[in-house]
């Protein structure tokens, strides 16, 4: 099973190239059944690893684009009249697919961000006083511009929350854009990927996610962390026993994907960024855009031990 | 100048300032020029600070020192001795200031100033020196504090608060330190310093010193009794007796330092008293006859004065009994008596003729002394302390021309009858008197109170004491010096600021009595609180104590306040009781001495994969022990800690051994 992932890396990899911890970070999040922000520049391989991770997964793959006209109905889909029957038939919406792509999701207005971000947190939908389920398993990668660029709506913080994981994919390494220079399309490459999971093998990891052990001096840690984010004065507010919760899920998965059967210190300082920077402000920085350096002080000064 | 950090403004201001408070107990003694020094180097540095001007170069700087080198021996005629050495000191002080670039500096500055501090002890101990010292010494302290500050801080009382504040936290431990420190004896003796030496008993006598000591209200000594205190008149404080006579000074034999113990009888009442000395640079004591102490390494010489083997260089303390009716040496050495006779060969004819006379009109001696003091009594003799000046026959002018003069008069020119008489007979110097202080209940005896008799030998009384001074002028004995002195207006004649002058105003009198109390209590319980003081005073809390027990309780008491103190501070209860952390911190302790420091948030892992990156020939001790600890930590293995224990075992062989922390 471990071996398989190790080629779903591999492959996922060998489109989008010289981002291995992203690429890794992110599997981590679907192995942990959490949502993920992609925030950065467009053109730096957002899409292509989302569609990529659904390809090699077996996942059906959807992407809506979110612009600020998009109504909540555009997402969840309507009910149209059928002449022929005479009936309303409802016509589901993009966020029926188990891998939604939200593209640019911050460019859309609250009232839209909000029909997805309530999707993702219920797993199901409610139409006209229907309630529908979304498929099982459900992803949602979304990504978003960064918030001090033109025409965006930033999300708010009870939203942010949803997400397991934020990552930013970053520039290419100088190697890595040579190949891709060099290489074809990626896009191109895109349709000849394997499905290298079907969902029962999925389901089965992720039912073996949260078997990995977490001993209890391991807890404990991120227990020091959390406390940390709470009493010490540079944090604007403290992490949410939501957050603890995901940081601890998302330890488990990358531990799993390491290959062993505990977490250890490190796998949680290896998720910890991704975790909790999007659910912290400095306080000194009321904009919101030095998390960062709260995350390095997290990593660097609560006793690993 | 990154390591080199200049001075912050607030230290600045506060050394200036110190050095201004550090100094004024010495202007008394210092000469003038060491001010226009200090005006000079304060302004120049204050000017460097200001970026006006720069540092003397070492040209200045070595004119500058010879200057005050050459000033110094100028103005002392010395560079060394206690009063050029402080005078150097203060302007080795002063001169630093112009030298201080760094912290480092300011730091040797502010030092300074605490010995400085500690100096104008040697010449002024009194209770108002030690409270004014607390003022440079805060000042010093907030010089100290402000060096640690910010170069940006620029208010100087929080500074001076803080300092103020921690000498408050001080004083407990003060108060303790002093009451429990053991008195070292001095490694090495301090010599008193001139002015405060100049003015007291010396062990020869003629007329004018007497006098030149009546001007001084300078103290001598302060008793109290046990029970009532004696009427003044027989208050007679024996220093020494005076049984040479050259024709003109009256001295202390050689004989008087190596005689042995006095021979006499207990009679009569004791009186029991303490007395606290002023620093004499003396060795002998003052007590009434015939007074017996308890006080170490002093003896009773044979007559009847009470000497210590060192100088009194310090206030001292100690306890006498006396006898005043007891009697003396019944049976003398017929050196003794000899000694008691010696008169020079010639000279003074009118008086050895009048002798001759009175020897053979009464052969009884003492109807002799008797009709000698009627002779004082009745006779026009006056008592004054500006007497005319006599001739080559000192004595035959005072009894037959002039008849005036006080107390050495009269107590030289009848024993120098009472010896051309045929009776042994000296001179005893000493003090009479002093002044009650109603508020202590005790008596002060100051400079001006120094007083000489007679004493002379007869068969089967052993040696009376007479004053023919009480003869002439009674109210010197019994209301003092003052009362004697009325008609002439003599009385502290130099000192018109003297509140002793003004005695008649009976507010200020009271006030300078309570004063006076207060730096008695202060000479008695803190600066006689010598070895012996101590002593008595643990053993009355304590029960027995020697000063070996002493320096015991004291080691023990020191060791158990930081046993405690180290307990507050480490809180070993508080340690990990987890036995795999602690092994853990073990292995990080061993690389740590290897210079693998592991930060706080290093999870074991990395911190193993960079120890193994740093130290490779161990990196498979290393890996061992950190894999055996996560599996046993993370991945509830459960192996035995012994097996930990033999890692961290086989890590350190593979170590080379070392001690202390390697420099990363």
């Amino acid at each position: 099973m471990r071996a398989k992932l190790e080629t779903v890396l591999q492959t996922v990899n060998h489109v989008l190239l010289g981002k291995e911890p992203q690429v890794r970070l992110a599997l981590t999040c679907l192995l942990a059944q959490g949502h993920l922000l992609i925030e950065d520049l467009p053109g730096m391989g957002k899409t292509t690893l989302s569609h990529a991770l659904a390809k090699v997964l077996g996942l059906s793959f959807q992407r809506i684009q979110f612009t600020s006209d998009l109504l909540p109905g555009d997402i969840l889909g309507t009910s149209v009249f059928d002449k022929d029957t005479g009936q309303f038939v409802f016509h589901p919406g993009p966020i029926f697919a188990e891998l939604v792509l939200a593209d640019e999701i911050n460019r859309a207005t609250p009232k839209s961000q909000s029909a997805l971000l309530e999707a993702m947190e219920e797993g199901q939908v409610t139409i006209e006083g229907a309630t529908r389920p979304l498929p099982e398993p459900f992803f949602v990668i979304a990504t978003q511009n960064p918030v001090s660029q033109g025409g965006t709506f930033a999300l708010p913080e009870s939203q942010l929350d949803r997400f397991l994981m934020r990552l930013s994919l970053g520039y290419p390494g100088k190697a890595a854009e040579k190949a891709l220079l060099l290489g074809e399309s990626r896009r191109s490459l895109l349709p000849t990927l394997p499905a290298l999971l079907d969902h029962a093998e999925l389901a089965l990891i992720q039912a073996e996610v949260p078997k990995v052990r977490a001993s209890d001096a391991l807890v404990n840690y991120v227990l020091r962390l959390v406390d940390a984010t709470r009493t010490q004065p540079q944090f604007a507010w403290g992490l949410s026993p939501r957050a603890s919760l995901a940081l601890l899920a998302a330890a488990r998965a990358w531990a799993f994907l390491a290959g062993r059967d505990y977490v250890i210190p490190e796998d949680v300082q290896a998720v910890l960024p991704s975790v909790v920077g999007h659910r912290l402000r400095e306080r000194a920085d009321p904009a919101g855009h030095g998390a960062g350096s709260l995350v390095q002080w997290l990593l660097r000064e609560v006793p690993a031990l | 100048m990154s390591r080199m950090t200049s001075i912050p403004r607030v230290s600045l201001t506060w050394l200036l300032v110190a050095q201004v408070l550090v100094i004024i107990p010495h202007l008394t003694h210092l000469p003038l020029w060491i001010i226009g020094l200090w005006l000079g180097s304060a302004a120049w540095r204050i000017q460097i600070f200001r970026m006006r001007a720069r540092y003397p170069n070492a040209w200045a700087k070595g004119a500058l020192m010879l200057a005050a080198a050459v000033g110094v021996f100028l103005s002392r005629g010395s560079l060394i001795g206690l009063d050029a050495g402080v005078v150097l000191l203060i302007s080795a002080f002063v001169l630093k200031l112009l030298e201080m670039r760094t912290r480092r500096d300011a730091l040797v500055l502010i030092f300074l100033g605490f010995f400085v501090v500690v100096t104008a002890y040697l010449f002024d101990d009194s209770m108002l020196m030690a409270f004014y010292s607390l003022l440079p010494v805060t000042a010093l302290l907030a010089a100290l504090i402000g060096l640690q500050q910010s170069s940006l801080a620029a208010q100087p009382w929080p500074t001076a608060r803080l300092a103020g504040g921690l000498l408050l936290q001080a004083l407990p431990v003060m108060v303790l330190l002093f009451v429990f420190f053991p008195r070292l004896g001095p490694l090495w003796s301090l010599p008193v310093p001139n002015d405060k030496a100049t003015t007291g008993l010396s062990d020869s006598m003629a007329p004018a010193d007497i006098a030149e000591l009546s001007r001084s209200a300078a103290l001598a000594f302060r008793a109290s009794f046990n029970g009532t205190t004696p009427p003044r008149s027989e208050l007679y404080w024996r220093a020494l007796t005076l049984d040479r006579f050259d024709g003109r000074r009256w001295s202390q034999s050689d004989y008087a330092e190596f005689a042995p113990d006095a021979q006499w009888q207990k009679q009569g009442e004791a009186l029991s008293y303490s007395i606290v000395m002023q620093p004499s640079a003396q060795r002998w004591l003052f007590a009434l006859d015939v007074a017996q102490t308890n006080l170490a390494q002093t003896r009773q010489m044979s007559d009847f004065r009470l000497q210590r083997r060192q100088p009194v260089d310090r206030s001292l303390i100690y306890q006498v009994s006396s006898w005043p009716q007891a009697l003396r040496e019944l049976q003398p050495a017929q050196q003794t008596l000899r000694r008691a006779l010696q008169l020079p060969a010639q000279g003074e004819p009118r008086s050895r003729a009048w002798a001759e006379q009175l020897k053979r009109d009464y052969p009884q001696p003492e109807q002799l002394v008797q009709a000698l003091l009627n002779h004082f009594n009745r006779e026009p003799y006056a008592y004054t302390l500006r007497p005319p000046t006599l001739g080559e026959n000192n004595i035959d002018d005072f009894l037959f021309e002039t008849r005036s003069g006080f107390c050495a008069h009269y107590a030289g020119a009848m024993t120098f009858v009472l010896r051309a008489a045929g009776i042994p007979a000296r001179v005893v110097a000493g003090y009479q008197g002093g002044e009650f202080n109603p508020a202590g209940n005790y008596v002060q005896v100051r400079q001006f109170d120094a007083h000489a008799w007679v004493e002379y030998w007869q068969a089967e009384q052993g040696w009376v004491s007479v004053d023919p001074t009480f003869q002439v002028a009674p109210e010197r004995i019994d209301m003092g010096l003052e009362e004697a002195l009325a008609g002439e207006q003599s009385f502290l004649e130099d000192s018109p600021f003297s509140p002793l002058r003004y005695r008649n105003l009976s507010w200020l009198n009271e006030l300078r009595m309570a004063w006076d109390n207060i730096n008695y209590g202060w000479q008695r319980w803190v600066l006689g609180y010598q070895s012996e003081q101590q002593l008595e005073f643990l053993k009355r809390w304590l029960g027995r104590v020697d000063a070996q027990s002493l320096v015991l309780g004291l080691v023990g008491g020191g060791g158990l306040l930081l046993g405690l103190l180290a307990l507050w501070l480490f809180k070993p209860w508080q340690r990990e009781r987890d036995v795999q952390q602690r092994l853990f911190r073990r292995f990080e302790g061993l690389l740590a001495r290897h210079g693998v420091v592991r930060q706080p948030g290093e999870g074991p892992r990395d911190y193993a994969a960079r120890a193994s990156q740093q130290l490779p020939a161990q990196a498979h001790a290393i890996a061992d022990f950190a894999a055996a600890f996560e599996a046993q930590r993370y991945a509830g293995q459960v192996l035995s800690t012994g097996q930990l224990h033999q890692r961290l075992k086989a890590l350190r062989r593979a170590l080379p051994w070392r001690f202390t922390r390697a420099q990363p």
